[in-house]
């Protein structure tokens, strides 16, 4: 006889940087059903931004996400620019990618190096930190800060890159290549991470459509789409850069989407800066004044595509500033991912859309149908499996 | 009118137009959105991005972001509710599963119902003791 219970995540959990709740119903060490509650961390971005000039808005937007904190300015000034149809100067379109891919190559080693502790590959863990940390330190070069970068301006970039230290940012870059291809080797060759990963909260093709997903998580269940290649912006209309899409839509697949994407963006960083060294100019237009009208803004965000839409009326503030972060489009996909999966998979299954995550703790209470609680490690259990698998390999 | 498939094929569904680059801006009527929407997600294979409801002079908007991802083009159906008190409009859920946050987003921040929502309950401030009414509509309530 089956017996369902219930295992709430958070809204406060390690999984989890931004509180969300999600309730998990299991029958057995199955997932049968989940359910997302959202909100927890709702400040109303959009209510603060009308009552902002288009200037302040572009920092208030930095500060939605630790992570993507050039994404959304980046989105921001597109939607404001898209309304006037303001062009920007070649540099400063250099510049604005450079720092665009830089922000996916650190978010995507974040993610890496969580993923690994999930399923109890603390080297992989500890070694994406640490590829993690000179890229930070070149942010630090370029604008001063390790993270919330002030880069983004309305017609251009506030600061302009130093020549003398491209040699270095090269040097970096080369190092993040070659751990990436690294890492890819051992995505492609470990008998483990592949027995741990593949075929684990498949989302298909239809799913991925139906629901709208977008970024890493809908390019593994092979729906191509990427606002680089679709809308080229700035310079990446200029740049040679592949999108890698894959097709099983599992969080192997996931996996290796990001891996190839780190690869690809090192790429289009090393021509940003090939580009800088010779590409002269100002590095920002003036722009005095925002017409009435709509804009529409959007990046390509490491999670997927920032979208902002802002309304003008003609004064220095947006009467309308909506914004949507990409996981807003991809948590529901949990729907379809996570439904017969063991529970073992879950948490590297909510962890495959990336969603914005730290380490804090590490329980998690399950309630049985009757409201009796018990405690059960949701880590402790995913490290298990990959355990398991590492003794039938004999490794 | 613009010079499109989608256009010619719509006809008369397709009100006032605003045409820039890469962008379409029109107005839809309530009881023609399903066919527009079925249109632009099934036929024309569109992806939901967003949508952006707003309270304007003429009443409560709302505006649907589809994003053709093969041409970078945005196709924005906006449907205008004149009825400020009781905002009412057909929900889109049924036909693109993506757009069931959105919506319940936009209700619990304008008062919109949504007809045919699967799931008519807050999103964001379902957990939120001392949220206010329709949050983004407070200032402008006269």
């Amino acid at each position: 006889m089956s017996m369902v219970n219930n295992v709430p995540i958070g809204p406060y959990h390690p999984l989890l940087e931004e509180a969300e709740y999600f309730n998990i119903v299991v029958d057995g060490e199955t997932v049968v059903d989940i359910d997302m509650d959202i909100g927890w961390m709702h400040r109303g971005h959009e209510f603060i931004s009308e009552q902002k000039s288009f200037t302040q808005s572009i920092y208030l937007v930095e500060r939605i996400c630790g992570i993507c904190s050039t994404s959304h300015p980046l989105a921001c000034v597109h939607a404001i620019e898209d309304i006037d149809n303001v062009e920007i100067p070649e540099r400063a379109a250099y510049i604005r990618s450079l720092v665009g891919e830089l922000e996916r190559i650190h978010s995507h080693l974040l993610w890496f190096g969580l993923a690994g502790h999930f399923i109890g590959y603390d080297t992989v863990w500890m070694w994406a930190w640490k590829y993690r940390e000179p890229i930070l330190q070149m942010f630090e070069i370029i604008s001063g800060n390790r993270n919330h970068y002030g880069m983004m301006r309305v017609g251009g970039v506030a600061r302009d890159i130093d020549l003398a230290r491209i040699p270095e940012m090269m040097e970096t870059l080369d190092m993040v290549d070659e751990k990436m291809n690294m890492i890819a080797k051992v995505a492609n060759d470990d008998p483990v991470l592949k027995s741990r990963l593949k075929g684990v909260g498949v989302l298909t093709h239809k799913d991925a459509v139906d629901l709208c997903a977008n970024g890493p998580t809908a390019r593994a269940s092979g729906v191509n789409t990427d606002v680089r290649q679709d809308e080229p912006n700035d310079a990446y209309g200029w740049l040679d850069f592949n999108v890698p899409v894959l097709h099983n839509g599992d969080v192997y697949d996931k996996f290796v989407v990001r891996v190839l994407e780190v690869i690809e963006s090192t790429k289009i960083c090393r021509q940003c800066l090939e580009k800088l060294k010779t590409v002269k100019g100002p590095i920002l237009n003036n722009v005095k004044h925002i017409s009435p009208g709509e804009g529409i803004g959007r990046y390509e965000a490491p999670r997927g595509e920032v979208f902002h839409f802002i309304k003008s009326d003609g004064t220095n503030r947006p009467i309308r500033h909506k914004v949507r972060a990409p996981s807003f489009a991809n948590i529901p996909t949990y729907v379809a991912s996570c439904k017969g999966i063991p529970l073992a998979d879950a948490l590297i299954t909510l962890a495959s859309v990336d969603p914005c995550y730290c380490c804090t703790e590490r329980s998690l209470k399950v309630v049985d149908k009757n409201r009796d609680p018990y405690k059960i490690d949701l880590l402790k259990l995913s490290r298990e499996k990959t355990q398991d698998i590492r003794s039938e390999y004999h490794v | 009118m613009p010079k499109n498939e989608f256009f010619e094929t719509m006809g008369d569904k397709v009100g006032h137009t605003i045409e820039k680059k890469l962008r379409y801006y029109f107005e839809v009527k309530n009881e023609d959105l399903h066919e527009v929407i079925n249109y632009i997600f099934n036929n024309m294979g569109c992806r939901l991005s967003t949508a952006t409801a707003t309270e304007i002079y003429r009443g409560i908007e709302v505006l649907y972001h589809f994003s053709h991802d093969k041409t970078g083009t945005y196709y924005c159906p906006r449907i205008i509710m004149k009825d400020k008190e009781k905002p009412q409009m057909n929900s889109i859920t049924p036909i693109v599963r993506g757009a069931e946050w959105i919506e319940r987003e936009m209700a619990e921040m304008f008062g919109i119902d949504f007809i045919g929502h699967p799931r008519k309950e807050p999103l964001l401030t379902r957990n939120n003791p001392t949220v206010e009414k329709l949050p983004l509509r407070l200032r402008r309530v006269s």
